[in-house]
């Protein structure tokens, strides 16, 4: 091996960065330039200190292992900032979502949060369910209040599809 | 029967570090008429060149192949050494085994040895039916033209002139002096852009030799290298250039202020003006689009008219065109500045203290909007802090992919120049990809932004907020530091790219100059033939070709020159022989040749046989380029490329195709 990590040595793993990267056809990491636009304007860096340029530069030189079992790769919101303004289109969106996909065929720890978002799609079809509201008379007043037409549930067969979709990589 | 040579060239290990160069040279001993067949580390070397030499004395051979390199690489090396062996040059053929075998194939050497074998058979059996041509020779013109009157058409005309050549030298604008002369200062030397600038736009103006042609453009370019025929359109200024002094007695008076494009719309001008402080020529010029008077044709206003002392005011002037003969064509019409506001994140036309490197060029030359005082040109304020970002709209695979390579230099500079002004009231950060700091004595230059104390941050921000009090903040992730660095600034400098001039294609089309992938116009070899395009007569020159700064430029400019003058200089050139030519008694006049032409060589004439009128295909063999779009087109065979007719390509195809069919192809 000719690249070691002597702060916790590890090593690349050029396995796992070719399966990450055979995910990513036509968003070609290895363009990183590491400019820093994609941190210095990344909404969830702040909360997390989520660093999306160490993510492009850990994949590209290999150092994957830790990656889809790692906390950080959950924190990304998906704003999409980056991918808009990546001067390089090798944005660490794409690369996030993968190792996110990565994660859940390991079976690794998934937040709660996103697994709740899934049961509730698969039962209702919505990733929110509707919430009540307060409006600036201060009165709390939820859909039936508002006389709005009652959403209705997915038909029995999309549960079927989503599933499928959800199997499907 | 011919007697054939075979020479197969290792390249040093280029070719036979993949192809088996023996086992070619012998199988090619096996092939019919093959007299003599060798292998030698070098062909194009001086001694490959004797052992072919010698070979066509001793063998007598009257057919060369030369199984090496790309026919663009040393096709005319080998012509010159058979022509000097007493052979008619044009009995070589050339079969490409480095670029076509070896660089392709690299990682299959036998099946590569198999394809080099099929190539050099082809080549063998081409070989035989190869005819003897002649160049010939054609009188050329000792004149140039150049487009674009920038430092590099400038330095190009000069040269030219100087050398006792006449040049007519045709600008779009108002005035020559182009981009630099809306520069302060340059980098890395600091010496003021006019200083060095202006007396070379007066050289050109007194030079008897340069015929100026301002607010002009080319409309069209006919003929052939050594013989173009040009229009050049004058359009009318509607001042008589030989009265007007340049007092700007009418700029006083006339009442319509119109945004001045010279200062990069920071400032106004009137609707007549002269176009800078340095203009050459210096004469007024009335802009139709808002002068009164010629907007509504009536007779309104007329200010000028009444003021003009030397009754230089032309309302009636009308467009000229000027027909001029030329040789050879410079095309210097240099590049533009990216547009800002395609990005959007950074907010340039949204905040007011966001503006383009090229506007800070402006509020920083003595002559520009605010006398050369570095402050907003909105509000006059002068700025606490100053940030610069660079690489905007270039290395974005959204904008321009390639690095504007004078955008590191420029901030460099505006940096220095802002620290030199407002001392140490005066914060600078400079957020960069890399810093690219490349020529000679840039290096040393950064060297002193950094001893001015100039922060540089190696991160580049991902989007710019206005504040309520109209200053500016963003974030940026400090590589050095690892932290999240908000900056507020009061003004924001954009390092803004040079992109190619958005008549480009215009151009492109005009003088049959192809462009690159990144939009500027191609040169014939990005190495060996950096200065001339792929059209015979046509020169490159400065930014148009692809980004570049002053001292390139200036070194290009002179290397068109010299390549012009090269062509030119001994009155005649001679052409290639390997031109299409019409059999008259096939051509059915259908038109189809001359439609498709790139280089409009084809000219339809009519003539009388047996007393019927018949219109027929004619070659201007100057302009063919030998491409072969008409031979492959003319649906009755009766025009031919010579040296590639029907039957010399079909011969070839039968020799590909002879060992893997048995019919032979046939």
């Amino acid at each position: 091996m000719s690249l070691i990590d002597l702060m916790s040595m590890a090593k690349p793993n050029q396995e796992s960065r070719d399966k990450i990267l055979a995910r990513l056809k036509g968003k070609e990491l290895v363009n990183c330039f590491q400019c820093m636009k994609c941190t210095s304007g990344c909404t969830a860096l702040k909360l997390l200190e989520l660093k999306p340029n160490e993510i492009i530069k850990l994949v590209n030189l290999g150092f994957v292992d830790e990656l889809p079992s790692s906390d950080i790769i959950w924190t990304c919101v998906t704003c999409l900032k980056c991918v808009e303004r990546c001067p390089q289109k090798a944005s660490p969106y794409h690369v996030i979502m993968a190792l996110r996909n990565l994660a859940v065929e390991k079976e690794a720890k998934v937040p709660e949060g996103f697994l709740k978002a899934v049961s509730e799609i698969l039962e209702t079809g919505l990733a929110e369910p509707p919430q009540k509201i307060v409006t600036r008379k201060m009165e709390t007043v939820d859909r039936t209040c508002l006389r709005l037409p009652k959403i209705k549930s997915p038909k029995g067969s999309f549960q079927a599809v989503f599933m499928k979709a959800m199997e499907e990589k | 029967m011919t007697r054939i040579g075979v020479y197969v060239c290792h390249c040093g290990l280029n070719i036979a570090g993949v192809v088996d160069v023996e086992k070619v040279a012998a199988y090619a001993k096996t092939l019919p008429n093959v007299v003599a067949a060798k292998h030698y580390t070098y062909m194009c070397s001086e001694p490959g060149q004797r052992l072919i030499q010698e070979d066509i004395k001793t063998h007598k051979l009257d057919r060369i192949v030369i199984a090496t390199c790309s026919p663009r690489m040393h096709e005319d090396t080998f012509r010159r050494a058979v022509a000097e062996a007493g052979l008619n040059p044009y009995l070589t053929e050339i079969v490409n085994l480095r670029e076509h075998v070896s660089w392709a194939h690299t990682h299959e050497p036998e099946k590569a040895t198999e394809k080099a074998k099929a190539l050099v058979r082809m080549g063998v059996a081409r070989a035989e039916l190869l005819e003897p041509l002649e160049k010939r020779k054609v009188n050329v013109e000792k004149n140039v033209l150049v487009v674009g009157g920038g430092i590099a058409g400038i330095q190009a005309s000069l040269d030219l002139a100087n050398a006792g050549f006449k040049v007519y030298l045709v600008e779009k604008a108002p005035s020559i002096g182009g981009r630099m002369a809306q520069l302060d200062k340059t980098f890395p030397t600091l010496d003021c852009s006019a200083c060095i600038l202006t007396p070379k736009m007066v050289d050109v103006a007194k030079h008897r030799n340069i015929t100026l042609l301002t607010n002009a453009e080319v409309t069209a370019v006919n003929g052939f290298v050594g013989n173009y025929d040009v229009s050049i359109l004058k359009k009318p200024r509607y001042i008589d250039e030989k009265k007007c002094v340049g007092c700007e007695i009418c700029t006083k008076v006339c009442p319509v202020k119109v945004p001045d494009n010279f200062n990069e719309n920071l400032a106004q001008k009137r609707a007549v003006y002269i176009y800078s402080a340095h203009a050459v020529p210096r004469i007024a010029i009335i802009s139709p689009e808002h002068c009164l008077r010629l907007r509504y044709d009536k007779d309104v206003c007329g200010k000028c008219q009444t003021a003009c002392e030397a009754k230089a005011v032309n309302f009636k002037q009308k467009p000229e065109t000027t027909q001029v003969k030329v040789g050879g064509i410079v095309v210097a019409v240099g590049s533009e500045v990216f547009d800002a506001a395609r990005m959007a994140e950074l907010g340039y036309g949204r905040f007011k203290n966001v503006i383009s490197n090229m506007e800070f060029e402006r509020i920083s030359d003595a002559s520009g909007p605010t006398n050369g005082k570095i402050q907003s040109p909105r509000d006059g304020k002068t700025p606490k802090t100053i940030a610069f970002i660079q690489c905007v709209g270039s290395r974005d695979k959204r904008f321009h992919e390639y690095c504007c390579r004078v955008g590191c230099m420029v901030t460099l500079k505006q940096a220095i120049l802002a620290r030199e002004k407002i001392h140490d009231n005066v914060r600078i950060y400079v957020c960069y990809i890399d810093l690219r700091a490349f020529g000679k004595g840039y290096d040393e230059f950064y060297r002193r932004a950094r001893e001015m104390d100039i922060d540089f941050v190696a991160s580049i921000p991902s989007e710019i907020h206005e504040a309520p009090d109209r200053s500016l903040y963003f974030d940026v992730y400090d590589k050095g530091t690892n932290k999240l660095l908000q900056v507020h600034a009061d003004m924001v400098v954009l390092g803004t790219g040079l992109v190619p001039n958005s008549d480009l294609a215009k151009i492109s089309a005009l003088f049959h100059a192809s462009r690159s992938a990144d939009g500027f116009l191609l040169e014939a070899h990005p190495k060996l033939r950096p200065l001339e395009s792929a059209m015979a007569g046509v020169f490159l020159a400065g930014a148009c070709q692809g980004p570049k700064d002053i001292p390139d430029t200036v070194a290009q400019a002179s290397g068109a020159a010299a390549k012009a003058i090269d062509l030119l200089s001994s009155g005649e050139i001679e052409l290639e022989p390997l031109k299409a030519v019409v059999d008259k008694d096939l051509c059915s006049g259908c038109r189809i040749c001359e439609s498709i032409c790139p280089f409009v060589a084809i000219e339809m004439k009519s003539e009388t046989v047996q007393g019927e009128k018949k219109l027929r295909a004619e070659v201007i063999e100057g302009m063919c380029q030998g491409c072969g779009a008409c031979s492959s087109a003319c649906p009755t065979s009766a025009i031919k490329i010579q040296q590639y007719n029907n039957k010399q390509v079909l011969t070839q195809v039968e020799a590909a195709l002879a060992e893997t069919c048995p019919e032979g192809g046939k």
